[in-house]
């Protein structure tokens, strides 16, 4: 986690010292047409539904414009999962078909765009009354397209947080406000285990409601045992933001950071190795855009006969809590 | 292993008897299995048996009477005692001779008689004795170099015919003092990147100076500095090389038919000879740069005895930037240097023993610490260090030995601090090393060169370290890697007609990796489950090869035909993180999963001197064939080395290469330089990598073009221009995008499988050199008469990239705005490293 972090800042600052020099242009380059492939991004949390939304690969410089984005979302498919004892078939939804709240608790659960979900029929396919349990395996099955899908999740034992606490972050001359939260946490005795770290402010910002709508991944925010085995240890991260955040602390020096007064709900995801390593291979691609250090590499799936992921959360129901006070 | 058979088939007899030539080969009792690994005691028999038939060759050739004598010495530079390596000492009356070694000693078999012995070099006057012959004599020859500047400038300084007489295919000699009238990046001199220039030697994109010898990977190139292995060559991503040219006398580059002396490595080889030191007059040399300054002293210790040399460089970007930058800036913390320092002296005792101690220390060093309490602190050292010792001992006049003990060091270290973090990276290679190089001339038609070497590995394999307060990450601390490499090789230089000279050789090589070693037993996830600990000296894994080397020259009427083949084993290997060469990558031994590098290397050419040697010319065609190669996996990090075996992220592939190369080159005249152009192509294919397909390697170039010319019109001006025309590098690209949470992630699909624009360039120098003389009036007769100064100076003006070409250093997409509200566009952009970059040097000699 930390060491993925300190590496590629370490390396890039060094690159571009030695970059300043550069110069760059847009060039035009020709690619070859290859057939799309379906893209899963299924989630199955502990005490919630399952949500699966599937998209299909564009050429690289495929139109680019709403509809075009828009046409990449699948709409027609036939998605079950099975919990071990029975086959559920989940219900679609589509955006076209929701109310202006609905749109808004759609995108609070799903991290899509509410503009994207209010101007283009985007669906994705649940099933309300199948609630995710810890230790269940579910195995997910897709027919779309003449194309056969499937993978299979388990969600893991939730792991609580020893504490969560704030900290001034110093990065900034007479800054006695913004900082990171920390957590201190003990890893099972278990080899295996993978973490990803939400959080979401609940205080109210400028306009009155929330500051996130939805729980907010920063960057590089999974993690795995593999050196922390059965330890205790602190460990803090910044705020994310959502792809394309318009919102004013995201675009200023508080971006970042959280700030004293917030008021952040963190949400310790328990993942298996597959999605682990998915998610890690997922920022480091999204990371490595552009980097010529990097070997290009592609994104660790865990679905037979597509992209993506399909990945059980193990999550307590009760989540903690801190109000950020130095 | 079907060629290690070769020579383990039949032995080798030769015979020379009162002008009678024969070759005895006898099937001898074959080493039954010389695959790629058995057991111990298995190879030590081998080894036995190798050395008894060795001895079995020599005393076949040592047995034959032989009604001549030798004549023999050493070859120096009358003003500074410098040693002058490749010399021709050749006898006037039937143009028949030999070039001196690296030392500078050379050894004539003459039957009695008078003779005219002649040397010549160039930039020296000729040289000729008469002699007579009728006992073994010493002759020392004191080259004096031609008058202040020579009239003809050469870009490289070669031996004369040494083109289509000698049976060595693929190799060039570069005389580095030639180097300084050469444009160069930021007037930085650069040994390396003026190799790249030759054909069939390929870098790896803007700047740098790694390079790439025949579809080889840059780990198989075998570099000396002194006979001490360096492992990484260059500074600051390969925008430099660690050699400074102010210390550097001479470079050899071996790119076909290696021979058996040389091993460990199965592309190329580049040995390196730093200046012994000036043993008559106290000498300095220097420079100031854009980027760097340089010094340079040399001088007796005791006059003609004994000598030495310290050159030093170091970069100051840090040093001029600081002053201009904020305080309260980021990078205010920052800094970036890199420095190399070379130190050598030597000791001759007598006429017969002569010692040389010589070491290298470099250093790239990043910091970086931001002016917040909380910043994160960055810092980055790197560098390589490397000693020998050798001793020189003249048995007899026919006999020359060189002792060398040597010690490389390469260490890579990633440190960095923020809040209660801490993290720290390492990776590192230390080599001890013993060798011993006999050369034996024991008549007119043999040159035979035969020896052993032997070093000691110790391998740190990257390793972290990371803590958080008082809780220390259950890291284990890795377990360094130990291994034992041997060497023995025979070879024999020969004339079996006056037209058939051929070069034939063994090299024998053993490796074992041994204890201590913790193993690590891996479930289906790659999860420790336990370790197996070997003791100290338990052997692991252990390979040995025998590897034939074989090169001829036929001469014709016109010209020679040169073929060669060779089979080397490499086990060492290199692995990258990175899509261009990092300090990060990773020196790896073989062992039981990582088998060792195979290359075989089939060659033919047609060389042929024209205008009575002042155009030299040759084509040549190889095939290379590369087995077991290492890369890392798809995705592989240097953090997830922890706790795992060395070897669980990386794949396992061969490769082949195959190419054309035509080399014209103008030794003499006002003008001169030369043009090579090459056709090539090489391709790797691992199981693991590209769904299995093969897949171009980075440095594959169909067409590669360069030409380095250098004009010299009067004393005071010289002119030097380059220039370089390669087909686009290639490089991966995702054909498609999809989203995921929002963001774009990019989908590959084939490794190396786009090509960017080709790659054009010209550099151009101009270097006005002070006046040499100074006219003096006596002030008695008031007579003028023109004396040599002794304080010398040039200034040296050059133009990176002249016409200011964007050449691509790699291409990324850039995808922004938003989806939602259709501001999202993707566009493919390139960038590109050097514009236009004149620079200017001042370098100085007293």
């Amino acid at each position: 986690m930390t060491a993925q972090r300190t590496i590629l800042k370490g390396i890039s600052l060094l690159a571009t010292a030695t970059l300043l020099l550069s110069c760059e242009k847009e060039i035009t380059v020709d690619l070859p047409e290859t057939e799309p492939r379906i893209v899963v991004e299924g989630t199955i949390e502990a005490g919630m539904p399952p949500i699966v939304i599937l998209t299909r690969t564009q050429s690289y410089f495929a139109p680019t414009d709403l509809n075009s984005i828009a046409a990449s979302f699948v709409t027609d498919a036939t998605v079950t999962v099975n919990d071990g004892v029975t086959t559920h078939t989940l219900d679609r939804i589509c955006s076209g078909e929701l109310t202006e709240e609905q749109i808004e608790l759609i995108s609070s659960l799903t991290g899509l765009d509410v503009a994207l979900l209010t101007n283009a029929n985007i669906c994705a396919w649940t099933k309300l009354t199948l609630l995710g349990i810890p230790g269940t395996s579910y195995q997910l099955n897709i027919q779309t397209e003449g194309k056969s899908l499937s993978a299979s999740t388990t969600i893991p034992h939730p792991v609580q947080l020893d504490s969560l606490w704030f900290k001034l972050a110093l990065q900034q001359p007479n800054d006695d406000s913004l900082g990171f939260i920390w957590a201190r946490l003990s890893d099972p005795d278990t080899i295996g285990n993978g973490y990803r770290w939400l959080a979401k402010r609940i205080n109210a910002g400028p306009d009155g409601s929330p500051k996130d709508d939805s729980f907010v991944a920063p960057f590089f925010s999974v993690f795995e045992d593999r050196f922390v085995n059965g330890l205790t240890f602190d460990f803090n991260f910044n705020r994310g933001s959502t792809p394309y955040s318009e919102a004013d602390d995201d675009n200023n020096e508080e971006s970042g950071y959280f700030k004293r007064g917030d008021t952040v709900v963190v949400k310790l995801v328990s993942l298996d190795l597959a999605s682990y390593r998915f998610y890690n291979s997922f920022q480091n691609n999204v990371a490595s855009q552009g980097d010529v250090f990097s070997n290009p590499a592609n994104v660790v799936s865990n679905i037979q006969g597509g992209l993506g992921l399909w990945s059980g959360w193990g999550v307590n129901p009760v989540l903690d809590t801190v109000i950020c006070q130095p | 292993m079907l060629s290690h058979a070769l020579f383990s088939t039949t032995r080798l007899f030769i015979s020379h008897e009162q002008g009678e030539r024969f070759i005895c080969l006898t099937n001898g009792p074959t080493p039954a299995v010389l695959g790629n690994s058995f057991a111990a005691p298995l190879h030590l028999q081998i080894s036995m048996r190798f050395i008894l038939s060795l001895f079995t060759v020599l005393l076949c050739l040592g047995s034959t009477a032989q009604r001549s004598f030798t004549v023999s010495g050493f070859v120096k530079d009358a003003a500074s005692g410098e040693a002058l390596i490749g010399a021709n000492v050749f006898v006037k009356e039937t143009m028949r001779g030999t070039a001196t070694n690296v030392y500078g000693y050379y050894v004539l078999n003459l039957e009695p008689g008078t003779y005219t012995l002649a040397m010549s070099y160039i930039g020296y006057e000729d040289w000729t004795l008469t002699i007579e012959v009728s006992a073994d004599q010493k002759i020392n020859i004191d080259a004096v170099p031609k008058a202040i500047l020579a009239k003809e400038f050469e870009v490289v300084g070669e031996r004369t015919k040494d083109n289509t007489e000698g049976t060595q295919m693929g190799t060039v000699e570069l005389d580095v003092q030639k180097l300084n009238t050469l444009p160069a990046l930021l007037g930085e001199v650069d040994i390396l990147k003026t190799i790249q220039f030759l054909p069939g030697v390929a870098s790896n994109g803007e700047g740098n100076s790694g390079f790439y010898v025949r579809g080889g990977g840059p780990d198989q190139n075998l570099i000396l500095l002194d006979e001490a292995t360096v492992y990484n060559a260059s500074h600051l991503f390969g925008f430099f090389s660690v050699f400074n040219a102010d210390a550097v006398k001479n470079i050899e580059l071996i790119k076909g038919g290696m021979p058996a002396n040389y091993g460990g490595r199965i592309s190329s080889v580049l040995d390196i000879s730093m200046k012994d030191g000036n043993n008559k007059g106290f000498h300095g040399q220097g420079g100031i740069g854009l980027i760097s300054s340089r010094l340079t002293l040399e001088g007796p210790i005791v006059k003609d005895r004994s000598s030495f040399i310290v050159s030093g460089r170091r970069t100051y970007i840090d040093v001029v930037t600081k002053p201009f930058i904020n305080p309260e800036s980021a990078f205010s913390g920052s800094g970036y240097y890199f420095y190399d320092l070379n130190a050598k002296a030597n000791y001759r005792f007598t006429d017969k023993d002569r010692l040389f101690v010589s070491g290298y220390f470099g250093r790239d060093v990043f910091d970086f610490s931001g002016s917040n309490e909380g910043d994160p602190k960055f810092r980055i050292p790197w560098g390589n260090a490397t000693l020998s010792a050798r001793w020189n001992h003249v048995f007899g006049p026919k006999l020359f030995m060189n002792t060398t003990a040597t010690y490389s060091d390469y260490s890579f270290a990633f440190q960095a601090d923020q809040d209660q973090f801490a993290f720290e990276l390492f990776s590192g290679i230390k080599d001890y090393g013993l060798k011993v190089d006999l050369s034996h001339y024991p008549n007119a038609r043999h040159r035979l060169k035969y020896g052993g070497q032997y070093i000691y590995h110790i391998y740190t394999t990257s390793t972290v370290n990371v803590s958080s307060g008082d809780t220390d990450f259950n890291i284990d601390t890795p377990p360094k890697l130990h291994a034992h490499e041997t060497a023995l090789y025979v070879m024999d230089d020969f004339d079996i007609t006056d037209e058939l000279r051929i070069n034939a050789g063994v090299r024998l090589t053993t490796f074992a990796h041994v204890g201590p070693f913790k193993l690590y037993e891996l479930d289906e996830n790659g999860r420790s489950t336990g370790t197996v600990d070997y003791s100290s000296g338990k052997p692991i894994a252990s390979y040995a090869a025998l590897e034939p080397r074989l090169s001829l020259r036929y001469r014709l009427r016109k010209g020679s035909v040169k073929a060669s083949f060779n089979r080397g084993q490499q086990y060492v290997h290199l692995a990258s993180f990175g899509s261009t060469p990092l300090p990060t990558d990773v020196w790896i031994p073989s062992s039981t999963n990582v088998r060792p590098q195979i290359g075989t290397q089939y060659a033919a050419g047609y060389f042929r001197d024209l205008m009575d040697g002042l155009f030299e010319t040759s084509v040549e065609v190889y095939y290379k064939d590369f087995d077991n190669l290492i890369e890392y996996a798809e995705g592989a990090e240097p953090a997830n080395n922890g706790n795992t075996n060395y070897d669980a992220q990386l794949v396992f592939g061969d490769g082949y290469s195959y190419g054309a190369e035509l080399f014209v080159k103008k030794r003499l005249g006002k003008v001169n330089g030369w043009v090579g152009y090459t056709w090539s192509r090489t391709m790797r294919q691992f199981p693991d990598i590209n769904q299995g397909r093969e897949f171009p390697s980075r440095w594959d170039r169909r067409n590669d073009l360069s030409v380095v010319v250098a004009y010299e019109p009067n004393k005071r001006w010289s002119f030097g221009a380059t220039f370089i025309y390669s087909t686009g590098q290639a490089v991966t690209l995702p054909l498609n995008r999809y989203f995921y949470e929002g963001r774009v992630v990019s989908e590959y699909t084939e490794r190396n499988g786009y090509r960017m624009v080709p790659y054009h360039r010209l550099d151009l120098a101009a270097t006005l050199h002070n006046k040499t003389t100074r006219v003096v009036t006596d002030p008695v007769t008031n007579e003028t008469s023109e004396v040599a100064r002794r304080w010398k100076s040039s200034w040296t003006f050059s133009v990176y990239n002249a016409y200011n070409r964007a050449n691509p250093y790699f291409i990324y997409f850039d995808a922004s705005g938003n989806p939602a509200n259709n501001t999202f566009q993707v566009v493919a952009k390139q960038v590109s490293l050097f514009a236009i970059l004149p620079s200017v040097t001042w370098n100085f000699q007293f």
